[in-house]
């Protein structure tokens, strides 16, 4: 795994599949006009929107009341969160750090030392490998997941973490296009996946996606 | 570099090359004295042969059989030659297997069908030296007849289908001589796959195999599924007739498109054209008005569809189904479906031998069934592949993804490969399916699946002109093209329905095998027309 610390990877022009957008829930900036008008062929709109969108799904889930207001900066549309106390913050994975904070929910970044760097090391997959992945290199990515979580509940071993819940906005359309033989091939995955998108408070805006519990494929027929 | 230098590589270039030529001069010299020795053997061998051969009446290739004379002599089968035979000194016309000389052996196997026993010539006081050296020169795939004593074995014969003996040669005739190069090893084409990877040994494509089918129709696999493939339709034609059923016989040269004019296959007909049948459709219902009350038929059917899929044929052999009924059209339903089942349980009985067989080269489980079968309807269709995350809509069709995820989510909850999925939307039947009448929405038309595979479709048909009439003009079909179809119901029809099933489909998907040209004998698709 890539031990960068940057945030900055380039954006390979994928397009990601957008969600619905209910004006209800997403943040205030996504209503600005100059936005909407973006809309139409920017993929990199749509990331920074899923972005923004994931970190209003966060706050909501971690109890926010009120919703920060985010900016984005740059070609990746990096979100940016202007706090009261001094320099803005940068990058997905910072700000939802920050929010648990915010939140008084520290063991989401991990109990122990050890947890805590294994979480810190996921964080960093989502955004390094995950994020802008080409399509060719989901099947491998799909295999590795599936192969960690054979002997685990959650990323970090038997606590639910930060990472299970950005891992989980990560894949998640991904998931949602899997057919059901694909999701029974990694088994392990779609175990995780389902148990935390039924996480209190963590799916949010998100469709839930199926995921079922009887094998069908079992014989080697076609 | 210095004109030194450059001398210097000269040199070392012609030096380089008075080597290389000396190497050369080597080597034919070596292969000149290979020659002379080759040369020394074969004559020493000749004139061994020329020396006395007390056993040369015994073997050799007689003239060509032209049938000169009928000899009085039995030939045993190879699947006959069992422990109780043993001691018995018979004759058996088969075909050369494998053959591997071993000094003063030679061990053969004899093929016949899909059967193979294990036969050995042997130097003693019945054959001699060269009589061996004949039998092991013996090209494969030869036609021999044997002459041997069959002997019980120490050990079982783990290669053969005849495990318990083996057969001692004391006469071999070559019968018809194969040429020593075959398109293709039988070996390569029954291992299974996944099994010769490991081995790095060769495997022989779908392609090769077709180009010579004959060849290829000699593997024990393809004798199995061609006899089990004989036996749907005997069973089928058995299980109708028991019922009260007609066969009849329909042309396949027709004057119009029965399903529709987008693929069918056009021939020119003296000064105008005509259309090979898609169906005996219209024949059937013919009959039926005609008071034939129950009829079937097996025969070609053609499709000019251009689809190259693992499960589409422009040609394959229709089995077809019409009858009358009393009041609901699920007695047709419960009469085909239970026609299937006999044909299910008529080959589990009577081919375990042949599943078996095929089973070996392709790994696939046990057919299952229900009795009664399964019926559900489309809307309980559309509803588990909701559940499983599949998004359509009421009267959308089923995509064949869909309908193999369908199977599946079938055979876990209820068990069954096979099951009847009836009420499908009118919408995306056929002209002359009969509507619901509860829902318009939907229609009396069902499908029949195997392993989540669509093998029949079939329906309740307009039996009123009228309605008829009102289905064509809503399909945008030319009236006048379809005339005398429609005219056979203004005098007095009686309610019916019917169905067709491919039988290559069927056999393809009871054996649980990839592609249907594996059950055609000599397929026909848009890109082969030979053999």
């Amino acid at each position: 795994m890539q031990k960068t610390l940057s945030e900055s990877k380039r954006c390979s022009p994928i397009t990601v599949k957008s969600l619905p957008v209910r004006s209800n829930h997403g943040p205030a900036a996504l209503q600005s006009p100059s936005n909407r008008a973006e809309q139409r062929s920017c993929p990199q709109w749509r990331r920074a929107n899923m972005a923004l969108m994931e970190l209003a799904s966060l706050e909501k889930s971690l109890g926010f009341k009120k919703a920060n207001k985010y900016s984005t900066q740059g070609n990746n549309k990096t979100p940016i969160l202007q706090s009261n106390k001094g320099a803005p913050l940068i990058g997905l994975v910072t700000i939802a750090s920050h929010l648990v904070q915010e939140a008084a929910q520290p063991e989401l970044l991990g109990r122990t030392a050890e947890q805590r760097a294994v979480v810190r090391q996921w964080l960093e997959y989502r955004v390094t490998q995950l994020d802008g992945c080409p399509k060719e290199d989901i099947r491998s990515i799909l295999k590795e997941l599936n192969q960690y979580l054979e002997d685990k509940v959650y990323l970090a071993g038997s606590d639910f973490t930060l990472a299970d819940i950005l891992l989980y906005y990560g894949v998640h359309h991904i998931m949602a296009d899997l057919s059901v033989q694909e999701k029974e091939q990694h088994m392990n995955l779609s175990r995780w996946f389902d148990h935390i998108q039924h996480y209190p408070g963590i799916r949010q805006h998100l469709p839930l996606v199926v995921v079922l519990r009887n094998r069908l494929y079992t014989g080697g027929h076609h | 570099m210095t004109k030194e230098e450059v001398k210097g590589a000269v040199e070392e270039d012609s030096q380089a090359q008075s080597k290389k030529a000396l190497k050369k001069q080597q080597k034919e010299a070596e292969k000149a004295a290979k020659k002379a020795e080759k040369q020394a053997k074969q004559a020493a061998e000749q004139q061994m042969t020329d020396e006395d051969d007390f056993a040369e009446d015994r073997y050799g290739v007689p003239p060509m059989l032209q049938s000169q004379a009928r000899l009085d002599r039995v030939l045993v089968r190879v699947q006959d030659l069992t422990a109780e035979k043993a001691g018995q000194l018979l004759w058996v016309r088969a075909r050369i297997h494998t053959s591997r000389a071993k000094g003063k052996q030679c061990f053969l196997v004899l093929r016949q069908q899909q059967f193979n026993v294990q036969a050995l010539v042997a130097v003693g006081d019945r054959a001699s030296k060269q009589m061996v050296k004949f039998a092991a020169n013996i090209t494969k795939e030869s036609i021999v007849d044997v002459e041997g004593v069959v002997r019980k074995v120490e050990q079982k014969i783990e290669s053969c289908t005849q495990q318990d003996v083996e057969l001692h040669i004391e006469r071999i005739f070559v019968v018809s001589q194969a040429e020593p190069r075959l398109p293709l090893q039988l070996e390569d084409a029954v291992r299974p796959e996944g099994e010769g990877d490991e081995e790095g040994r060769a495997t022989v494509n779908q392609d090769t195999r077709l180009d010579n089918r004959v060849i290829d129709l000699r593997t024990t696999t393809s004798q199995a599924i061609f006899r089990l493939q004989s036996g749907v339709c005997q069973l089928f034609r058995d299980t109708l007739t028991s019922k009260g059923f007609v066969e009849i016989q329909t042309p396949k040269i027709i004057s119009a498109a029965s399903e529709g004019g987008a693929n069918v296959f056009t021939v020119s007909y003296f000064k105008t054209s005509a259309y090979l049948a898609q169906s005996p459709q219209l024949y059937k219902q013919m009959c039926i008005c005609a008071d034939f009350d129950k009829v079937f038929c097996v025969g070609p059917v053609f499709r000019a569809e251009d689809s190259n899929t693992h499960r589409h044929l422009t040609e394959f052999v229709g089995l077809d189904i019409e009858m009358t009924f009393n009041y609901h059209y699920h007695e047709v339903v419960e009469s085909i479906a239970d026609t299937m089942v006999q044909i299910f349980k008529g080959l589990r009985d009577r081919f375990q031998t042949e599943i078996q067989t095929v089973n070996k080269q392709y790994p696939s489980e046990p057919f299952k069934f229900l009795e009664p079968t399964l019926r559900l309807e489309y809307w309980e269709a559309v509803a588990m592949l909701r559940q499983a995350g599949v998004e359509m809509g009421d009267e959308d069709d089923l995509s064949t993804p869909n309908e193999k995820l369908l199977g599946r989510l079938v055979k876990e909850k209820y068990d069954t490969d096979f099951y009847v999925l009836d009420k499908y939307p009118l919408a995306v039947r056929p002209f002359y399916t009969m509507p619901d009448p509860s829902n318009p929405k939907y229609s009396n038309s069902y499908d029949m699946f195997m392993r989540g595979e669509e093998i029949l479709s079939g329906a309740q048909r307009v039996h009123d002109a009228e309605l008829l009439t009102e289905r064509a003009l809503h399909h945008n079909i030319d009236l006048e093209k379809i005339k005398a179809y429609i005219d056979s119901f203004r005098f007095g029809a009686p309610p019916h329905a019917g169905g067709g099933i491919g039988l290559e489909r069927v056999t393809m998907l009871y054996l649980g095998l990839h592609n249907v040209r594996q059950t055609s004998m000599f397929p026909r698709d848009p890109k082969r027309l030979t053999p």
